[in-house]
């Protein structure tokens, strides 16, 4: 009998044990498990579990391909996010009004950021495979690199975690469309970015662990 | 002068109120909730007697920013670069889904700049990325003024780094970084008592 780790959250699926909450009995194989199996914690995909004591995959690092010339200058959505993430450090330093205008900023480079030209899922989701294929594995082999830098990993960590989730829900929307939403609502862990698909909120985010009251629902937008 | 002052997490408060017997100065008796930094001495009594732990001792001055090295810097720009170009394509996009994946690339963009090396309001470069901004507005109705009170309400906490730019030196043996115009001959490492020989150059950002 085999176990499979979630990559996302850790949960262990035992062949042993099946999901009995879940409707799945005791000693159901792997393979047994419909391809459209999702983690029962975080809803994780079936194929972002690894099984337990299997040697990791090594990674394919390539370089990023950024033109040079162009990442020297940030973009506006760039310092929006540059400046977001400041209204957040003073927030965390009890320091309101200084947040309200590094928001101010934030919203007018949000504001003044082009619009994606012909944007689509399938465009998402192939920039998201890219990081987790490249961009993840290099960022981390550079902060692994001594002095190993903690911080770096962290983020890292949580990061790539989130981008698995999100591959996740654009697979499940490629077959299922909107309709995978309805009749439950979309969450957003307001300190990693973790999406949930559900009525509620989980109790902690299985990402970074924070407390439920953390997370945000997503309403769609009005077009 | 005392270099902690204290804070209070109202969300953990449960109104005890043992800070305002405690406090010898009245720093906690506040009507907004908020402790008076003007009166708060650092003194703690007020976070040893909390029986809900919200209250912290926060440091007046904070630390310098972790330093990163190029490489990890290099790698987290072209994260944050492909995080935000997401969240473009995902605000371009009708639905539930996409605007929630337009969300999470931001929080997860925030964190990666965050730890490409734009962590705390004062430090110098995000002073210097305002002072850029104020000296050349990208637009003209660029909220100037804004930036322009954050750079007066946050000073800086790198001040030698404002000053003219410093050099760092690194030990060999156990990774402390010195700083500074130059190293001295005879300097010995403050952890490991390596000698200066064992220093070596790194590049400054």
């Amino acid at each position: 009998m085999r176990k499979f780790v979630c990559s996302v959250c850790g949960y262990v699926y035992d062949e042993a044990k099946g999901a009995p909450g879940a409707g799945i009995a005791p000693g159901t194989k792997w393979e047994e498990l419909p391809a459209d199996w999702k983690c029962p914690l975080c809803g994780a995909a079936k194929t972002e579990f690894r099984e337990a004591g299997a040697p990791a995959e090594a990674p394919r690092i390539a370089r990023v391909a950024e033109d040079p010339a162009d990442m020297k200058e940030l973009s506006a959505l760039e310092m929006s996010a540059l400046c977001s993430n400041l209204a957040r450090g003073c927030e965390k330093q009890y320091k309101a009004e200084e947040a309200a205008l590094f928001t101010e900023l934030a919203q007018y480079f949000k504001a003044a950021s082009a619009p994606a030209k012909e944007p689509d899922m399938a465009s998402l989701l192939e920039r998201i495979d890219r990081d987790l294929g490249e961009g993840f594995p290099a960022a981390r082999a550079a902060a692994e690199t001594a002095p190993r830098d903690r911080g770096a990993l962290r983020a890292l960590t949580w990061s790539e975690k989130v981008t698995r989730i999100q591959k996740s829900l654009l697979e499940r929307w490629k077959t299922e469309g909107e309709a995978m939403l309805a009749n439950t609502g979309v969450w957003v862990c307001t300190i990693c970015g973790f999406l949930y698909i559900g009525s509620e909120p989980p109790a902690l985010c299985p990402v970074c662990k924070v407390p439920g009251w953390k997370f945000e629902k997503v309403e769609g937008r009005a077009q | 002068m005392s270099e902690v002052f204290a804070v209070r997490n109202i969300r953990l408060c449960t109104k005890d109120c043992l800070c305002l017997y405690v406090c010898p100065t009245g720093a906690t008796d506040t009507e907004n909730s908020v402790i008076d930094t003007d009166k708060c001495i650092g003194c703690g009594r007020c976070a040893a007697a909390c029986p809900s732990g919200a209250i912290s001792m926060a440091p007046k001055e904070l630390p310098p920013q972790q330093a990163h090295s190029d490489a990890v810097t290099a790698a987290m720009d072209a994260l944050l670069r492909s995080k935000t170009e997401q969240e473009r394509t995902a605000a371009g996009l009708p639905g539930a889904l996409a605007a929630a994946i337009e969300r999470s690339c931001r929080i997860q963009a925030e964190d990666i700049v965050r730890e490409a090396g734009y962590m705390l309001p004062q430090s110098g470069n995000a002073r210097d990325f305002l002072r850029k901004l104020i000296d050349n507005p990208p637009s003209a109705d660029f909220p100037k003024a804004a930036a322009e009170k954050l750079l007066e309400r946050l000073p800086g906490n790198e001040p030698k780094q404002e000053k003219k730019p410093v050099k760092t030196w690194k030990c060999s043996v156990c990774g402390y970084l010195f700083e500074g115009e130059s190293l001295p001959e005879d300097f010995a490492c403050p952890i490991c008592g390596a000698p200066a020989s064992k220093f070596t150059e790194v590049a400054s950002r």
